[in-house]
């Protein structure tokens, strides 16, 4: 099953600035490890020791979040993973 | 068609007169409240080029529509006036519970205008207003005034005031209710001006709303939607103190003077290092992200500081500036900026400022009263916040800004003045976030990150669409969105944090609240965000400023950044003019950055046309 993941510009120096990739698998968590595969710096800004999602990490897959279900969630063939950063200051 | 009546009051401190005014429905209809109120009541109120410092100044504090609710982040205020730090406008946002008296007592919003002949303090019940004599309290500090005000009146007393900052007119002075402060463009100097001390509320919940049964059912939706959103939930937990390591990756986090987009040991001031120091937190009124993360020093130097905070941009100001990675030096800072009544981010900004003017020997240690402003030097960077506030010695100076320091000090300094039409620019690098760093640049109010926030640039968010971090005027279209959504929000003085509720319930809310049935149209509330843009640009062009003043600061157009090794290096703004060509044609305002009698026009603001086409002739120099 082929997803496409959308880098966000936190991770875009681990992919070289490739801004987009095509991933394998049939839920959230399968394509993040995929991806994190593909571009090894990326794995500790997603997930943690244990190999949770962090908690400052949220995943939508067509523009719905994924949350609470998140590494769980199902995806199907020609979906859209975005991944943002929960972080803002002010 | 609403059955309710809003109304604000307004308050002459040179006469004494006192009075409450009802609000037009048709100006409600227009402006819905919160910012759109602030905004046109003080464009139509305001001589132009009064001297922001002088009687014929006014201070509007206003609340938002939906303030004093049940409803969860909205029951923050704010401050508009004419700035004295940047002769521009001043808005400036605040929290905790402020907001909900000034609607508890039954007003929109509080219009003081006139100067006290002393020192004195407003004191509003839902019943009496009174102008008292405040020479008790000209000198005690934000917290000392607050308790006393308490004391004085109970423990139902919420009081907005200044600290020693607004009363020595330090440009950049904060007001503070609680340790929340409306900090930004020197809203405490104007206070202070006017023998401001303080305003205190005395009131009781007791809320007028349209459709109360509608608004119940619509804050169970809101609370719910919450709850289930894992931004909020993290907010909940950190606060904002877990961004500096995100912006340090970006490579944006403005480091020694803005040379560098990050500091080297960025790890010793994370969120996780902030939580070894948390002894407790504080929630708005009506909010349970209770997003203020309390701090504590234990030992060392800074033993028994203690600060509500800081927060991402006070976490920056102390530390990113002068390379300061001591986060407790940072924690005592952020308490003295609050006790004493000033603003962390231009503070900070100009702290920087003068580290870099004595490394480059336009500051000396006789011009320091001897203190050595060495990057890394935190105790330098603590006393000189105690004496700006106090304006002693270089404090004098420094409590001008960075605009007026370099315009005193000349000698190429103002290379090194890290401001947008005076106003310090705050935590985020405009090199690397360049939606953002074009914000500050149009920004009505100068370098502020709030007026235009680029969470696409920043976290990556996709709406209204992705976008290339250091792209120019392909993303003027961003900068105007962001701009004019910021807007839409603070119609009704919604946080900027919690907001995984808003597309669900926001437009509801605000009409079960007022009854402005007009909200319900699509694309209403846009249309009123960028109504207000205009008429807050169109009150700047009024007091001078136009495209000359659309800048940044030299470094960002001739210098490039470095990031030590995070991603942006080498970046510089490369055609600021062809941005803002972009930009004003977008907005529809003439070359010269001025709205054009079309715009005006289209957004039901044709009566100003006559005043800006006054203004048409200028030319950009």
């Amino acid at each position: 099953m082929s997803v496409r993941i959308e880098i966000p510009p936190l991770l875009r120096h681990h992919t070289n600035g490739v801004i987009t990739a095509e991933v394998k698998g049939s839920t959230v968590g399968e394509c993040l490890n995929s991806f994190a595969k593909q571009y090894p710096g990326t794995r500790k800004r997603l997930f943690d020791k244990n190999g949770k999602l962090l908690r400052y990490v949220e995943i939508y897959v067509n523009g719905e979040t994924s949350y609470p279900k998140e590494l769980a969630r199902q995806v199907n063939d020609g979906d859209e993973i975005s991944i943002v950063y929960l972080i803002s200051g002010g | 068609m609403k059955g309710i009546t809003r109304k604000f009051l307004r308050v002459n401190l040179s006469n004494g007169k006192i009075g409450e005014e009802a609000i037009p429905e048709q100006v409600e209809t227009d402006f819905i409240g919160g910012r759109g109120f602030g905004i046109h009541y003080l464009y139509r109120e305001l001589v132009p080029k009064s001297d922001p410092l002088g009687e014929h100044n006014k201070l509007i504090f206003v609340a938002g529509p939906l303030a004093g609710t049940t409803a969860q982040a909205v029951s923050r205020w704010m401050v508009y006036t004419k700035s004295p730090l940047t002769g521009a406008l001043a808005r400036s946002v605040s929290g905790a519970d402020f907001g909900a008296w000034i609607k508890f007592a039954g007003y929109e919003f509080i219009l003081v205008e006139g100067k006290a002949e002393r020192p004195a303090y407003i004191h509003l019940t839902r019943d009496t207003c009174r102008i008292e004599p405040a020479d008790e309290l000209w000198g005690k500090d934000t917290a000392a005034t607050q308790e006393w005000l308490t004391r004085r009146h109970g423990l139902n007393t919420r009081a907005a005031c200044i600290g020693p900052g607004g009363e020595n007119l330090v440009k950049y002075a904060a007001i503070v209710t609680h340790r929340r402060t409306a900090s930004r463009c020197g809203v405490g100097a104007v206070m202070g001006s006017k023998n401001l001390k303080a305003i205190a509320i005395n009131a009781e919940r007791n809320l007028q709303l349209y459709d109360p049964e509608g608004f119940k059912k619509l804050v169970k939706q809101q609370i719910q939607t919450m709850m289930a959103n894992k931004a909020f939930q993290y907010h909940r937990e950190m606060g904002t103190t877990g961004n500096p390591e995100n912006t340090s990756e970006l490579g944006i986090f403005p480091t020694k003077n803005f040379r560098y987009g990050r500091l080297d040991d960025y790890e010793k001031i994370t969120g996780d290092e902030y939580l070894k120091h948390r002894i407790g937190q504080f929630g708005c009124y009506s909010c349970a992200a209770r997003c203020g993360k309390i701090h504590h020093v234990t030992k060392g130097l800074y033993a028994g500081a203690q600060s509500e905070g800081p927060e991402y941009e006070s976490i920056w100001a102390f530390s990113g500036p002068i390379e300061n990675s001591s986060l407790e030096a940072t924690i005592a800072a952020d308490q003295l900026c609050d006790d004493l009544g000033i603003d962390t981010i231009s503070t900070g900004n100009t702290i920087g400022f003068a580290y870099e003017l004595y490394e480059k020997g336009l500051l000396t240690k006789k011009d320091t009263d001897g203190l050595e402003l060495k990057y890394g030097n935190h105790k330098a960077m603590v006393e000189l916040v105690k004496k700006i506030a106090r304006r002693e010695g270089i404090g004098d100076l420094l409590a001008e800004g960075t605009m007026r320091v370099a315009e005193k000090i000349g000698k190429g300094a103002e290379a090194f003045a890290i401001n947008a039409k005076g106003l310090e620019l705050p935590a985020y690098e405009p090199r690397g976030s360049k939606s953002l760093g074009f914000n500050y640049a149009t920004s009505n109010i100068g370098g502020s990150h709030s007026y235009g926030y680029a969470t696409q640039e920043v976290l990556g968010a996709s709406f209204p669409r992705r976008v290339d971090r250091f792209a120019e005027e392909e993303n003027a279209d961003i900068v105007i969105f962001n701009q004019n959504n910021v807007a839409v929000g603070e119609v009704g003085i919604a946080c900027a944090f919690s907001r995984g509720w808003f597309p669900q319930v926001y437009d509801k809310l605000l009409i079960a609240a007022t009854g402005i049935d007009k909200i319900a149209e699509r694309g209403y509330l846009m249309h009123v965000g960028e109504k207000i843009v205009n008429l807050e640009r169109a009150f700047i062009v009024r007091e001078g400023f136009g495209r000359k003043q659309d800048t940044l600061p030299q470094r960002m157009l001739t210098e490039p950044l470095h990031t030590r090794g995070s991603p942006g290096e080498g970046q510089m703004i490369r055609n600021l003019d062809k941005f803002l060509d972009r930009y004003y044609e977008l907005r529809g305002w003439t070359p010269e950055g001025i709205p054009s009698s079309e715009k005006l026009e289209e957004l039901g603001l044709g009566y100003m046309t006559k005043d800006m086409a006054q203004y048409h002739h200028i030319k950009a120099t």
